[in-house]
């Protein structure tokens, strides 16, 4: 698929390769063609010059020996010509035709034309022509007439007659008297035209390798950033935006490769946003999510907390009158029997009803106890005093009252408090109640040996939120399951043994401290310990409005009492 | 003899109150119903009326509104079992004795003495 598509559509590389190397090819075979013709050329026209003069310089000797027709003296000179190893025959015939002398192995047929070559132009010309002997091979073959100077003067200065001025011309004329024929041979020739082209051809090769491989590598250095830009192109096109260009030229294919690099960058810094982006998308959702499951988990326990204070307030409102009963008879009878055994002196009977009954009035107290806390936990429209109240002070003293038992249990009370804790607006004895009670439970939890901390310290104002004192109450005791963390704000809910805690602390302490407008919350590590944090607001102005609309009169206090 | 009445829809709560106030040499006089509570009051010539806050035909906050126009010297001690908002709105038409059930008979019969004791005087 790849290798045919590669063929149909060839690649930038073959695109430059093939048609340059093809035209290199083309005027390497044509130029070494045209040096090769050339070369034999002027080899033979080499060899008919030398030929020529050969033969004319035989002609002018030859002459005497033709005139006379000595086959001596002609023979003499052939042997001369045949030391050159290139003559491969030699004839000299007369007029007639007759072979007057020869040498080597002639072709008689050759000499067929020579007499009509010679007359149409007689006279020191010489004839050249490419021939084939009788086994086919071809060599050079040359002829000229022998000629002899007839002189009308006289006879006597024959011999002289090269000598006469040429001024004498039209007393004298040149003569035919015979032919020379002489056969050269090619061999030499040849051999040395085959050494040239061998020369050539190899010259030509080696010119149209060191061509190609010189094409090639221009080839290379324009195609190569291209095939590393269409390999990055591909990488990136699959998603991985890490490869870049390594292309350092200073061209244009070096700026487009700097250019692409630059692309390629800003492009992996959008993904690389994006993704980011996308990351803190989830991670929010999944914060959110939290913050939102948290919410509602804290809405549900809140509105369960207030279901149960509204069933509290119920119970308490049907229990108070059978209670008021059971708790005022009691006290109606015990004065009842006090009188009496005051007037008839003690009979043992009246004291033991009178323990009876004082019995009965000490549970109905502590009923009266309970319902009164459930009251509290219950969102009950029972407004307190709020005063200024000045924490550390409020806990200082509620430290006093607790110290006893902590020493008692072995366990240790360490107190930290903010030395500029601002005042805060609230019910002084309910605030040390929930003191007292997450003190307790702290020591209750804690093993002798221990420490329980208590902090008083300052969240600052921030905008519309004015400010608030933190109280935190941290142990090392046995902790809480998550499961039991749920439901410690529960009246009644307790882990304590029966008659040892009412399961009650926690519910009235939520309850005051929902009334001041606070906040109560718990973390827990099961064998771990606990920390409780209160959070108070502090109002911005000390005697703030609000104060006076949740302060009730003061006779309201003595029936506490 | 003073003269006392309760109006408590309660019944063990009257019951005991009547013992309790008889025995303590009062004249009382009770009844478990608001509407005959209210009667009673504005046509009988009592000193003190002991009245329960949450009654089902109307509120101790109703009796006081009711009678108060035709005998403002009657005083008056309320109870509630349940705190509510009726206390804050019996505040705002004058000071009034309160009491939260279960009380102590004690503390109820230190308010009574403390109330009447002026008028014995006199
Ligand atoms: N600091 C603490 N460490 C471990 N568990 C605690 C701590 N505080 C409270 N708890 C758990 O919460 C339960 C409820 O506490 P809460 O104060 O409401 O009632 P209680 O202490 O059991 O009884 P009481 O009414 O006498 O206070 C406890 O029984 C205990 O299991
Ligand atoms: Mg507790």
């Amino acid at each position: 698929m790849n290798l045919l598509g590669r063929a149909i559509n060839p690649n930038l590389r073959t695109k430059f390769l093939l048609p340059i190397s093809a035209m290199l090819i083309v005027s390497m075979l044509l130029a070494s063609g045209y040096m090769l013709d050339r070369q034999s050329d002027s080899f033979r026209s080499e060899l008919e010059t030398s030929g020529e003069t050969m033969i004319k310089m035989l002609a002018i000797n030859a002459e005497s020996g033709v005139l006379f027709e000595s086959e001596y003296m002609l023979d003499e000179l052939l042997l001369v010509l045949a030391r050159f190893e290139v003559v491969r025959y030699a004839v000299i015939v007369n007029l007639d035709g007759k072979v007057l002398s020869s040498t080597g192995k002639c072709n008689l047929e050759c000499l067929q034309h020579i007499k009509s070559d010679h007359t149409v132009e007689p006279g020191g010309l010489c004839y050249k022509r490419y021939a084939e002997d009788s086994a086919g091979v071809e060599h050079l073959l040359l002829s000229t007439p022998v000629t002899t100077r007839r002189e009308t003067v006289s006879r006597e200065h024959l011999g002289m007659s090269d000598q006469v001025g040429t001024g004498l011309a039209i007393e004298q004329q040149d003569e035919v008297i015979g032919h020379i024929v002489i056969g050269l041979s090619l061999e030499t020739v040849n051999e040395a035209i085959a050494e040239g082209r061998v020369a050539v051809i190899l010259l030509s090769a080696l010119v149209l390798i060191a061509g190609i491989f010189i094409v090639t590598l221009i080839v290379n250095i324009i195609t190569k950033p291209v095939t590393a830009l269409v390999a990055v192109t591909d990488t990136i096109r699959q998603g991985d935006l890490s490869r870049r260009l390594d292309i350092r030229q200073n061209d244009e294919i070096g700026h487009l490769a700097r250019t692409f690099n630059s692309m390629i960058e800003s492009l992996q810094q959008s993904r690389e946003e994006i993704e980011e982006y996308n990351r803190t998308l989830e991670e929010k959702i999944v914060e959110r999510t939290r913050q939102l499951e948290d919410a509602q988990a804290q809405l549900i326990q809140s509105e369960k907390l207030s279901a149960i204070g509204q069933l509290a307030a119920g119970v308490a409102h049907e229990l108070n009158n059978p209670l008021g009963g059971i708790l005022g008879y009691a006290q109606f009878t015990i004065e009842k029997l006090r009188k009496s055994t005051s007037k008839q002196g003690t009979s043992k009977e009246i004291a033991s009803f009178l323990k009876y009954v004082s019995d009965i009035e000490t549970q109905a107290r502590r009923c009266k106890a309970i319902v009164q806390n459930l009251l509290k936990f219950s969102r009950s429209s029972r407004s307190v005093d709020f005063e200024t109240v000045d924490l550390n002070a409020a806990l200082e003293e509620t430290v006093s009252f607790v110290e006893h038992q902590f020493r008692i249990n072995q366990v240790e009370l360490e107190v930290w408090l903010s030395p500029d804790l601002p005042n805060i607006q609230g019910n002084l004895g309910q605030l040390q109640q929930v003191f007292t009670n997450l003190l307790i439970n702290a020591l209750h939890a804690s093993e002798p040996g221990q420490t329980v901390t208590m902090q008083s310290r300052i969240s600052p104002a921030v905008g519309e939120f004015g400010g608030a004192v933190e109280l935190l109450v941290i142990d090392k005791g046995h902790g809480v399951s998550p499961e039991n963390l749920k439901k410690i704000f529960e009246p009644f809910f307790t882990t304590k043994e029966v008659g040892t805690g009412t399961g009650l602390g926690l519910s009235v302490s939520y309850g005051i401290i929902r009334d001041h407008d606070g906040e109560i919350l718990v973390s827990s590590e099961l064998g771990g310990g606990t920390t409780f944090t209160v959070v108070l607001p502090v109002q911005k102005s000390a005697a703030s409005t609000d104060t006076g609309n949740r302060t009730k009169q003061s006779n309201h206090r003595q029936e506490e009492s | 003899m003073k003269k006392i009445l309760i109006i408590d829809d309660s019944a063990v709560m009257r019951n005991l109150l009547l013992d309790y106030l008889a025995d303590l040499k009062f004249d009382v006089d009770a009844c478990g119903d608001a509407e005959e509570g209210i009667s009673k009051a504005v046509t009988g010539d009592y000193d003190l009326c002991i009245c329960d806050m949450h009654m089902p035909k109307a509120s101790g906050l109703d009796v006081l509104r009711q009678v108060r126009e035709a005998r403002p010297e009657l005083q008056f001690v309320f109870t509630d079992s349940l705190p509510d908002q009726l206390s804050e709105k019996v505040q705002k038409l004058g000071t009034f004795q309160y009491l939260h059930k279960p009380f102590e008979l004690e503390q109820l019969r230190k308010i009574i003495v403390g109330l009447l004791k002026p008028v014995r005087t006199q």
